[in-house]
């Protein structure tokens, strides 16, 4: 049985569509991340399965039920916000009790249930402070709380993570995804985020102006993009994108030809974007018939690693290199060499992946 | 003769010296202090442009006419002046404490205060509760205008439409009053009626424009407590004790210092245009006992010590008030 199932759900505002009929089912147990820009639709996906919002057409299902006129509190769902939506004015055992309270939970068992799910949180020495007197952390952790107590059959985050630190957001981004491990409850979170959407995801679902793009495992979206819009999504930095055009043993980028496997030959002639992942190069600074020649503008050091921001022609283009505490025989680079069977194609007028036999 | 270690005086050079840096020490420092400030002055002077007016106003009509306090302590008379006027001590508050209509005064003040704070105070927040629940745009803009509306009107004309409406002979209040069968009621003639009309007038003038200010506090409850409310199975009444209640209790009890702070200054202009000799009974309240006393009987020196019993009683109830707010809710005017 399907957790989530949405069936060509539409949402409008008057005569404005922001949602534009969604269909994705979401297995059980699973963790599925709503990824995309900001105004995409994803939050109101969310909020429509929440049930905050009104689904204009189409069919929402969980676990078999068609929850379309469902009120909130019968769908079985608890939602984690951007904001915590902690209750200043209570402690943190009040908040965690609330949805309990208003269920009329006995009083002994709320109590048993706010013990058990504070210990797993690491919230028992906290149980008396108000959010005002928590960290960050600390209350998105509380948030995550109020909603485990419920023991509902689906979690909705609806960004939980953005109003925290890089730091801290890393550290409790691998606490949701243990947390889930823990407890095995559909999952449905939306972020703008790829790191956390490739991080977390059991699926990923990249959404553009109120439509999916592509639904996979993260690593399936990273390796293979649908179209150019998810491959300049997912990545940091994300794929570059060169137009060119196809010739019999690869594609012509400005003067340069980058080799491709597969069969092209067929097609040669044929305007496509070809895309290449920053990290899947080789820097080099001999040129030769299979590199791709670069202006170096800028290399920018991260570490263990640096950004070259390059240019070929007009095309701006960066690449990622290991630095291994060095970034001196960076500046030398002249060429990139493309391993033939990572470089991708897209088709030049609808943007859709091309796949020519590889 | 003092040695080589010690100064004239007989201290010793070496205190001496410490004694004369940190001297220095704290002239530099209060030079600095003195620096920054005009850096600061300099910086910033738009702003303390615009906070002038309400400081003069402040120094003109609050501050200086303090200096007058003190006929509350003299023979006050108008032709030897203030400064003139001979010393009496206590004589004016002996006089007014001694006084049945200044007492009956105070105790008038006090209950109607007193109701003004428990049927008063609760009603701009009910009026903002039930506004913050009407889902109806238009029905909710015409209603909140016309609970406004009272407030922009003259004082004057309001108690003229309630002495119109409370009229034997005409008024609407009597005139129902008849179709249940009872016969008229003098009601602005009777003591016992003083208050409740008075309590009521003033709901109905200022209740609506003292919602506002709790319609903003609620404006500004952050919206997710809400879904998550809704989310959690909470319906709205719920929404409203567990939620809006609890964050707008901030402003409430700002706005009950600030009411408490008040509670000698009952309406004095309402009261004036409502009571008449036979309602002093419950009407006359220590604003108007001083504006009689004072105005119309020439005895300015026993009016000032009447408004700075006022003043005095006014101060100690509301630091009172701050202080027990910000022991127990941590919220507090200063």
């Amino acid at each position: 049985m399907s957790g989530v199932n949405l069936s060509g759900i539409v949402k409008a505002y008057g005569a404005l569509q922001v949602v534009h009929g969604i269909d994705l089912t979401v297995a059980e147990k699973e963790f599925v991340v709503l990824v995309g820009p900001s105004g995409c639709g994803k939050s109101t996906t969310l909020r429509m399965i929440a049930g905050l919002e009104e689904i204009t057409a189409g069919d929402l299902t969980i676990y078999g039920r068609r929850m379309n006129r469902v009120a909130p509190k019968d769908r079985d769902v608890a939602m984690v916000f951007q904001n915590y939506a902690l209750y200043p004015h209570l402690n943190v055992a009040d908040n965690m009790a609330f949805g309990l309270r208003i269920r009329k939970m006995p009083k002994d068992e709320i109590k048993t249930t706010i013990d058990d799910v504070a210990e797993i949180l690491g919230l028992t020495p906290y149980l008396d402070r108000r959010p005002a007197d928590l960290s960050g952390g600390q209350r998105q952790r509380v948030a995550m709380g109020r909603a485990i107590v419920r023991h509902p059959k689906v979690f909705l985050f609806d960004e939980p993570l953005s109003n925290l630190d890089a730091k801290l957001r890393t550290q409790m981004r691998a606490e949701i995804k243990r947390l889930h491990n823990r407890l095995g409850v559909t999952s449905v979170y939306v972020t703008h985020d790829q790191v956390e959407a490739m991080t977390l995801a059991d699926r990923i679902v990249v959404m553009n102006d109120g439509r999916i793009e592509q639904v996979g495992t993260p690593m399936e979206l990273f390796n293979n993009p649908a179209n150019t819009f998810v491959a300049g999504f997912l990545g940091s930095p994300p794929m570059n994108q060169m137009k060119g055009r196809l010739t019999e043993t690869g594609a012509q980028v400005g003067d340069a030809e980058i080799k491709i496997n597969g069969s092209v030959a067929g097609h040669a002639g044929r305007d496509v974007v070809v895309g290449i992942r920053p990290e899947h190069v080789t820097l080099t600074d001999e040129g030769n018939s299979s590199a791709l020649p670069i202006n170096l503008d800028l290399v920018e050091p991260l570490g263990s690693e640096a950004l070259l921001h390059a240019r070929h022609g007009d095309d701006q283009l960066v690449f990622k290199a290991d630095t291994n505490g060095d970034i001196s025989h960076l500046s030398g680079v002249t060429s990139v060499h493309v391993p033939s069977h990572l470089v991708k194609l897209f088709d030049a007028e609808t943007g859709r992946a091309l796949n020519l036999g590889a | 003769m003092s040695d080589e270690n010690t100064t004239a005086g007989g201290q010793p050079i070496e205190d001496t010296l410490i004694e004369a840096r940190e001297a220095q020490r704290q002239q530099l420092a209060t030079d600095g202090r003195w620096v920054r400030l005009i850096d600061h002055f300099k910086r910033e002077w738009q702003i303390y442009a615009m906070l002038l007016p309400t400081i003069i106003w402040f120094l003109v009509f609050l501050y200086k006419p303090m200096y007058g306090l003190q006929i509350a302590f003299k023979d006050y008379s108008i032709f030897r002046g203030v400064a003139g006027s001979p010393w009496i001590g206590w004589e004016h508050f002996e006089t007014l404490f001694s006084n049945d209509q200044f007492i009956r005064a105070v105790r008038n003040t006090i209950t109607i205060s007193f109701y003004n704070l428990l049927f008063g105070f609760p009603a701009p927040i009910i009026l903002a509760l039930m506004f913050n629940e009407v889902m109806h745009a238009t029905y909710k803009r015409t209603a909140q205008t016309i609970v406004y509306l009272p407030h922009f009107i003259s004082s004057v004309i309001i108690a003229g439409i309630v002495i119109t409406a409370f009229s034997p002979t005409a008024g609407i209040i009597n005139t129902f009053v008849s179709w249940l069968g009872f016969d008229p009621i003098y009601f602005l003639t009777q003591p016992q009626w003083f208050r409740p009309i008075f309590v009521g007038t003033g709901i109905w003038q200022e209740a609506g424009f003292g919602s506002i200010v709790f319609l903003a506090a609620i404006a500004g409850v952050n919206p997710s407590l809400y879904e998550s409310a809704v989310v959690d199975g909470a319906n709205r009444w719920q929404m409203m004790w567990k939620i809006t209640i609890p964050s707008i209790l901030p402003t409430i009890l700002i706005m009950l210092i600030i009411r408490i702070g008040n509670v000698m200054e009952v309406s004095f202009e309402l009261v004036i245009l409502l009571y008449q000799p036979s309602t002093y009974e419950t009407a006359d309240v220590v604003n108007t006992w001083v504006y009689r006393q004072g105005l119309q009987s020439g005895q300015y020196d026993l009016a000032a010590a009447a408004g700075l019993f006022n003043a005095v009683v006014a101060f100690v109830l509301v630091m009172a008030a701050n202080t027990l707010s910000r022991r127990y809710s941590r919220t507090s005017l200063w």
